[in-house]
């Protein structure tokens, strides 16, 4: 081991390469990487036709398996695993490497986990659509393929735990706490939320589920998200990150604070009212952990800013921790009994939601496979002009659909808190709401086609990307 | 302390698992424990204390019709709660009186539990016996032809399907009927 030394003060993603760039095969990142963004495409379609189902509900209205609730776990579960979780688990398998100065432990056993990873998705797509639901949202995934995603989870984490344990330097940059963070905490949360969540019932089942809910964005989302950002924004506009020691706080700070709020998804409802203040209470502590984190990139981006302009990854990234400023400082608010009461249950939420998963991970994620698919297959993007399309249809569309929801929740929640608004009258109001967010949809999904043509045109070698990249990955 | 978990991978972890513990367990494994009510099946039969009735586990029939809510994720866009909140009382009401709030105890039963997350359609706690078996089949068949504007998806085949729809009516019924909350006791079948 190398650098005894303990940084903590400015620090770069990594230090001299002990394996030269070319050394690193990549074949599970590579794996990994290409099927979440065909998943990311196919349910993009699926987003699309649920969007368009608001506006008009007789739409494949008879045909059972492409109802309204078949298709809208599918497209929340296949977001999430099929495209999110398999792109994080790709760029995961690409930093890690990097990061430790070693080749990964084990390529055969990352695609053997990339090749089961697609077999549970592919289970998902049928049993979701046969309707073999189980009823608990985020795990309405059958209990075989729950137990198949516990075992890919192991093959996965022995292996990034292996390469860690064998890096060349004792210092771990902050991007691999992250990961390793992620590996541990998924194990619990996810055994919490799709099996010990089987025993139980009623109001203890659903705090169980909502442990479950929460952290899937919080401590598996959050973490590995962060991961990325933390890798891809210093190497991206190669500059320092601002500091080591900044990054610690937010860390720790997340390890501890997360997993209390819980039960802010049942405020007002039927569960122990001091369990509720309880979980008030942790979601604003929530905001250490964010500013920390969201401040040390700010701090690092500082005299780089002009970088924007033309670097399509660095936009993303810094959009992307901008969303996640935006949709931290949501979520606290939300769950003050005052602001509850108004924005819970309604079209708030999904806008909120979608600025956590597409606008701040999804972004991040995006960014990744921008900086780091060429890479892997030695060539350059193979076009920086619609890789800025990408970005730009995804901001409008995402904006369009986070701040329309955003409002007609708001006008929703004011109107179903004066009971003598007649129900129906409220769904009505909102019809034009719904309108945008298809339209919205439409747009994102044109800067998923746009994003998903500029990898494939790379990764085949589409005329112009053969010259090799000068600079070192 | 912490400076230590910087450059081993073992302390790291060790760190990383016992700070997400603590607030893991005492959020999740200790509150059934100090809230009994949490898993005590709903009984009162003192007027005095609010609606009179008792929790009943589901029938066959009821668990059916609650199969059928699942596998067609009506509860993605149904909640099942009147919270503590006055308009949700009201809206959960019925012809002028007030619904009761939902506890805790009146869903021992549940599993999986029906909260839900999202109100795209109505709450659904306390449906039970304020339609007929009729507008429902009318219902599930275009949800249009009873109330125009919706956008509930239709269901014919619920509608069509003699056993799956007495299921499902079956089950509608039990809805938020542990607490016998209609002073007329005017429920339809």
């Amino acid at each position: 081991m190398q650098e005894k030394q303990l940084t903590t003060g400015a620090v770069s993603p990594s230090g001299a390469a002990a394996v030269s760039p070319s050394a690193h095969a990549d074949t599970t990142a590579k794996w990994f990487l290409i099927s979440a963004i065909g998943y990311f495409f196919i349910v993009g379609i699926i987003a699309i036709t649920i969007a368009a189902k608001f506006v008009w509900p007789e739409l494949l209205g008879t045909v059972a398996p492409l109802s309204y609730g078949r298709l809208r776990p599918l497209h929340v579960n296949g977001m999430l695993f099929g495209w999110l979780l398999a792109a994080d688990m790709g760029l995961t398998f690409y930093l890690v490497p990097r990061l430790c100065g070693v080749r990964i432990w084990s390529e055969k056993l990352g695609i053997a986990t990339a090749a089961l990873w697609n077999v549970i998705i592919l289970g998902a797509v049928v049993s979701l659509l046969a309707g073999w639901n189980q009823g608990l949202e985020y795990a309405e995934l059958p209990l075989a393929l729950d137990i198949a995603v516990v075992a890919a989870w192991i093959m996965f984490g022995f292996n990034i735990f292996a390469t860690i344990g064998t890096r060349r330097y004792a210092q771990m940059y902050v991007s691999l706490w992250y990961i390793m963070g992620t590996i541990l905490w998924t194990a619990f949360v996810y055994l919490t939320g799709n099996f010990a969540v089987l025993a139980a019932t009623g109001v203890n089942q659903a705090n169980l589920n909502w442990m479950y809910v929460h952290n899937a964005v919080g401590l598996i989302f959050t973490p590995v998200g962060l991961a990325l950002a933390y890798y891809f924004i210093p190497k991206s506009g190669n500059i320092p990150l601002f500091s080591h020691k900044l990054s610690m706080i937010g860390f720790w700070s997340l390890a501890f604070v997360y997993v209390w709020t819980g039960a802010h998804h049942m405020l007002h409802g039927p569960i122990s009212q001091w369990l509720q203040t309880i979980a008030i209470v942790f979601s604003v502590m929530l905001l250490i952990p964010v500013w920390t984190v969201v401040y040390n990139f700010f701090a690092t981006m500082k005299g780089q800013w002009q970088q924007l302009r033309e670097n399509v990854p660095l936009k993303f990234l810094m959009s992307g921790v901008v969303f996640y400023l935006l949709t931290c400082f949501q979520g606290p608010m939300h769950s003050l009994r005052s602001v509850n009461a108004i924005v819970s249950k309604t079209d708030w939420i999904p806008g909120h939601a979608h600025m956590a998963v597409l606008g701040a991970f999804s972004f991040f994620a995006v960014a990744g496979c921008y900086y780091a698919i060429p890479r892997m297959f030695n060539r350059t993007l193979y076009s920086d002009a619609l890789a800025n399309w990408s970005y730009w249809l995804l901001m409008i569309g995402g904006l369009g659909f986070f701040v329309t929801l955003w409002l007609g929740g708001v006008w929703q929640g004011w109107q179903w808190n004066n009971p003598a608004i007649p129900f129906i009258d409220t769904v009505v109001a909102l019809k034009p709401v719904w309108l945008v967010r298809f339209v919205s949809g439409i747009l994102m999904f044109a800067g998923i086609v746009a994003f998903l043509y500029n990898v494939l045109a790379t990764v085949t070698g589409a005329a112009g990307v053969e010259k090799p990249r000068a600079a070192a990955a | 302390m912490l400076s230590k978990t910087d450059a081993s991978a073992a302390a790291f972890a060790v760190a990383a698992v016992v700070f997400f513990l603590i607030g893991g367990l005492l959020t999740t494994v200790v509150p059934p424990l100090v809230d009994k009510t949490w898993g005590k099946p709903f009984e009162n039969s003192d007027p005095s204390k609010g609606p009179i009735g008792k929790l009943e586990p589901y029938t066959d029939l009821e668990r059916k019709g609650r199969d059928i809510y699942v596998r067609e994720g009506c509860w993605y866009c149904h909640t099942q709660q009147t919270r503590t909140l006055l308009a949700d009382t009201k809206r959960s009401g019925w012809r002028g009186v007030d619904a009761p709030i939902s506890t805790p105890d009146e869903f021992v039963y549940d599993s999986p539990h029906m909260f839900g997350t999202k109100r795209t359609g109505p709450d659904l706690s306390r449906v039970g016996g304020k339609y007929d078996a009729q507008w429902h089949k009318t219902h599930f068949r275009n949800p249009r032809d009873l109330v125009p504007g919706s956008i509930m998806p239709p269901f014919p085949w619920i509608a069509e399907n003699p056993e799956e729809f007495d299921a499902m009516v079956a089950y509608l019924q039990k809805l938020g009927r542990a607490k016998d909350w209609r002073p007329d006791h005017d429920y339809e079948h």
